[in-house]
């Protein structure tokens, strides 16, 4: 299946530092989804444990800690890096 | 008891009481409701005058220190004259002469815990907007304690987030965030973001407090000007969460 990426938020203001999307197995979850994407981003925009998570606009949690929902095809992963600035 | 309004400040509103607007009854509302925003700074600056433009009664904004320059590409509440002066008061100035119907009070610091407690207990809405999760953490508490919607609006760069807490009903700031993420001092920030999500914040202030429309609440709104796009997600409560969890109020 493939699942579309959005990060967004703190240090991700330039989209080409992540994929637009990720080729997944048809039984994947948030959690490999999530191991893919760290795999593919370089060293340093690493994502933060405290990273919100939603997929297709449902928040399931963090990435340190979040339901490990199963994926479906054409879902969009978004990861928000959180921002206090005011 | 709802406020009546002259026929001046019938006047004044006649623009936003109407089809696709405000009814009267909410100009009214508005009129007696009290707003508490912290910061006045890039965000609260245009919420605070967005508020006070519209009509609520009483708006406090609490900001310390004074202005300095690189606030001037995001702070529309000062300007050059102002540098190296003290903000709140200077801030609070501007905004009453931008509407004389509304109360505008300064507070020349960033409220405590006890403080922000207190002033949560005298208004109707909360607009958070801090440079740190600290302070919107201790906003979030208040909120929570005094029963009063909290509105949070945060920036980085070109992109911001706004989330609208209401207490027992809705996901809080501690939902989201389990832990506070890393705190940044200089956060890099372009004045159009900043005006446009403190503008948003305000709308939903002014729909909650008026009645008017559906607020985002229980959602957050993340606008990415950089990559010009927006996303919607429906936040969870968490049963366990140390700041709501208790907490459950009819709808």
């Amino acid at each position: 299946m493939k699942v579309r990426v959005v990060i967004v938020g703190r240090g991700y203001s330039d989209g080409s530092v992540y994929p637009e999307s990720l080729a997944l197995p048809e039984d994947a979850t948030v959690e490999h989804a999530l191991i893919e994407l760290a795999a593919l981003l370089p060293v340093e925009s690493a994502l933060s444990a405290t990273c919100l998570v939603a997929v297709s606009g449902r928040h399931v949690g963090t990435i340190g800690r979040h339901d490990n929902t199963s994926l479906r095809d054409g879902d969009e992963l978004v990861v928000l890096a959180p921002v206090a600035g005011g | 008891m709802t406020a009546e309004l002259s026929s001046e400040e019938l006047l004044r509103y006649s623009r936003q009481i109407g089809s696709g607007v405000l009814s009267r009854e909410g100009q009214r509302q508005l009129k007696s409701s009290s707003a508490l925003v912290t910061r006045a700074g890039g965000m609260g600056g245009p919420a605070a005058l967005s508020l006070v433009m519209a009509g609520i009664g009483r708006v406090i904004i609490a900001h310390g220190g004074e202005m300095t320059v690189p606030d001037l590409n995001r702070q529309i509440l000062g300007c050059e004259q102002l540098i190296g002066q003290p903000r709140a008061a200077n801030f609070a100035r501007y905004l009453r002469s931008m509407n004389k119907h509304v109360v505008v009070e300064a507070i020349d610091h960033e409220p405590d815990e006890a403080e922000s407690a207190e002033l949560a207990r005298q208004v109707n809405i909360i607009l958070s907007c801090p440079p740190t999760f600290e302070e919107r953490m201790r906003l979030n508490r208040a909120a929570l304690a005094a029963g009063v919607p909290l509105v949070d609006a945060a920036q980085w760069g070109a992109m911001g987030t706004l989330v609208v807490v209401q207490p027992g009903r809705t996901a809080c700031l501690r939902c989201i965030y389990p832990s506070d993420p890393p705190f940044e001092e200089m956060f890099p920030v372009i004045g159009a973001i900043s005006t446009t999500i403190g503008s948003l914040a305000a709308l939903e202030a002014i729909k909650i407090l008026s009645g008017m429309g559906r607020p985002l609440s229980g959602r957050m709104l993340m606008l990415d000007g950089h990559q010009g796009q927006v996303s919607l997600v429906d936040l969870r409560r968490d049963p366990r969460c140390p700041g709501c969890g208790d907490i459950n109020r009819e709808p």
